[in-house]
């Protein structure tokens, strides 16, 4: 079956005919900052268990064989300076015992800031020149996804980068270990709560 | 590979496994790769590259770190082909902020892209000879390089670390004379591109290692993900250039070299054929430079991102170089993932050496065309 002339308002068709639940994100409402990925069909799939089914379904039926990319977002809220031990941007020119100039990244009263870690799933379908965006929300503390090495090999690293660094841990992945941090590093750096323990190459 | 495939390689004599360590100081791994090999003989039978090495977390680092900063960063992920880590933030950036681009700084940026994407495939054209014992292509390959290197010092003051492609534009417009000396470059590289295939890609001894070796079907690349040269010498037409024109790629004629059957030669080969459609492009910007600005108006000093998600792609000299970036309306990104081709392309390893020799290891390697910057990031 060719897929060639699919679109993005076909696609999305598919989708609510197949999986209802999981909705489009369109414009975003009067004031929310907007949670779409800009110019491409985002859906936000309605539960972490479909993740598997829909990666397949557009495998199989709509001819999305690659999977482009694959990551995380932690929504606690802004990241603060004390997980981090070095100044970001050190002045020189600061005069000794002024205080750094170093800005707090304050929270914006449009974002949606959550208990959860965000899924980023992107899949294209190369016949067609198309790319389609999944999202799903997992709780921060022991959320848990299924592998999607089954549907695509290639996502193998991509989770044991996201397990590195967020701490998801992606059931069935047959080598969930650390893949970029060293194993004397404790914590996952990404999470907006990390702070890094001092070892022995700070000094 | 198939299953039956992966039988018939098993070795016929049973004899002991032994454990070898490929790197992480390996010439051949160009930078700091491990993989642990088990072998039989001869022959492979598992295969886990361990990288982690280079590893600095740019991700990390820019949650607190302006824009402008993040530019700067993003240099240091695939030091060769840096121009192209430059766009491809600053494109991510710019559909954010939703800022316009003068029209000369998009066809400077095309420009430059495609001289860092011959400077990047003349290294891996050098050092791939090296690898399986070829001297003289690298000696040949790294005079040209450095043509491109000068090109870019002269633009932007650095050899390998640009900085050039800014938000909303580029650094400054080209220096006088520079057009002149970009294309007797691009004479004298012509002539040396026919040279490249007497030297190196038809050498007998090159194809016997080459050629039937490493072989990856469609199939096998699309679903390990693989992209740029590497997939398109499996024979699958996919570039970012033709898939999403980004800049003002939709304005030049170029084809997109593909390979047949995905062995190490037609990945080698797939990116010789790009340097000459490089070349053609680079043509193409010369000829039709327009005049006017080169930085637009409109980013601040500090700039600010309004809330929201973007997604950005280019073809990279290693495959689809992509950015996610998300902000919460501060000075510096919420969460910034690079999307890095060379990790991304690294993974089949695990897969692919199985049932091969030792001796294709470096060939295999080599072929895929790493940078360990961008893998580690």
């Amino acid at each position: 079956m060719t897929t060639k002339n699919l679109d993005k308002e076909a696609l999305q068709a598919k989708f609510a005919e197949k999986f209802p639940k999981a909705e489009a994100i369109g414009e975003p409402a009067e004031g929310a900052a907007p949670t779409n990925l800009k110019g491409y069909l985002t859906m936000k799939l309605a539960a972490s268990s479909d993740i598997i089914p829909v990666l397949r379904w557009l495998k199989d039926d709509l001819g999305f064989s690659y999977l482009d990319m694959a990551t995380a977002i932690d929504w606690k809220g802004p990241v603060e300076l004390d997980g981090y031990i070095r100044e970001p941007n050190p002045n020189v020119f600061l005069p000794d015992g002024a205080t750094p100039q170093v800005a707090q990244p304050l929270p914006h009263k449009t974002v949606n800031y959550r208990d959860a870690f965000e899924l980023v799933y992107l899949v294209s379908n190369l016949e067609a020149r198309l790319k389609v965006c999944l999202k799903f929300d997992i709780p921060r503390d022991g959320g848990s996804v299924e592998t999607a090495i089954p549907v695509h090999r290639g996502a193998d690293w991509r989770e044991r980068e996201i397990f590195d660094l967020f701490g998801i841990t992606f059931t069935g992945h047959p080598n969930l270990i650390k893949i970029l941090t060293p194993d004397f590093l404790i914590g996952h750096p990404l999470r907006k709560d990390y702070k890094h323990i001092k070892d022995r190459f700070d000094d | 590979m198939t299953e039956s495939a992966t039988e018939e390689k098993k070795p016929k004599l049973k004899s002991d496994q032994m454990f070898v360590n490929l790197g992480p100081q390996h010439p051949s791994t160009h930078g700091v790769l491990r993989i642990g090999l088990t072998i039989e003989g001869e022959i492979i039978v598992k295969a886990e590259p361990d990288i982690g090495y280079l590893h600095r977390g740019t991700e990390k680092l820019a949650e607190i770190r302006g824009y402008h900063h993040c530019v700067v960063i993003s240099d240091r992920w695939d030091y060769l082909n840096a121009m192209g880590n430059n766009m491809v933030f600053c494109m991510a950036t710019e559909k954010l902020m939703g800022v316009e681009i003068p029209e000369r700084a998009q066809h400077l940026r095309v420009l430059m892209l495609e001289l860092n994407r011959i400077a990047s495939h003349l290294l891996f054209f050098g050092t791939y000879g090296i690898d399986l014992g070829a001297f003289t292509a690298f000696l040949h390959a790294f005079r040209e390089r450095e043509m491109v290197l000068d090109l870019f010092e002269k633009v932007c003051g650095a050899r390998m670390t640009y900085n050039y492609i800014r938000l909303a534009g580029v650094m400054k417009d080209l220096p006088k004379d520079w057009l002149n000396e970009c294309q007797e470059f691009l004479t004298f590289f012509k002539e040396r591109l026919v040279d490249y295939d007497t030297l190196l890609s038809f050498n007998p001894i090159f194809l016997d290692r080459t050629k039937k070796v490493g072989i990856v079907s469609a199939k096998d690349a699309l679903d390990w993900g693989w992209s740029g040269p590497n997939l398109r010498a499996s024979g699958v037409d996919y570039d970012m250039r033709k898939f999403e024109p980004y800049s003002s790629y939709d304005k030049y004629e170029f084809e997109v070299p593909l390979g047949k059957d995905g062995s190490c030669w037609d990945r080698y080969y797939c990116r010789v054929r790009e340097m000459h459609q490089s070349v053609r492009i680079i043509e193409q910007v010369l000829g039709g430079l327009p005049e006017g600005p080169t930085l637009g108006r409109g980013v601040a000093k500090v700039p600010k991102a309004k809330p929201g998600e973007a997604y950005a792609a280019i073809e990279g000299a290693r495959g689809d170089l992509g950015i996610l970036l998300v902000s919460d309306g501060n000075s510096s990104p919420y969460r910034l993932h690079v999307r890095a081709p060379s990790f991304v392309n690294l993974q089949i390893l695990q897969e692919m050496l199985v049932g091969q020799k030792m001796s294709d290891v470096i060939a295999i390697l080599g072929s895929i065309d790493i940078v360990l910057g961008e893998v580690d990031r």
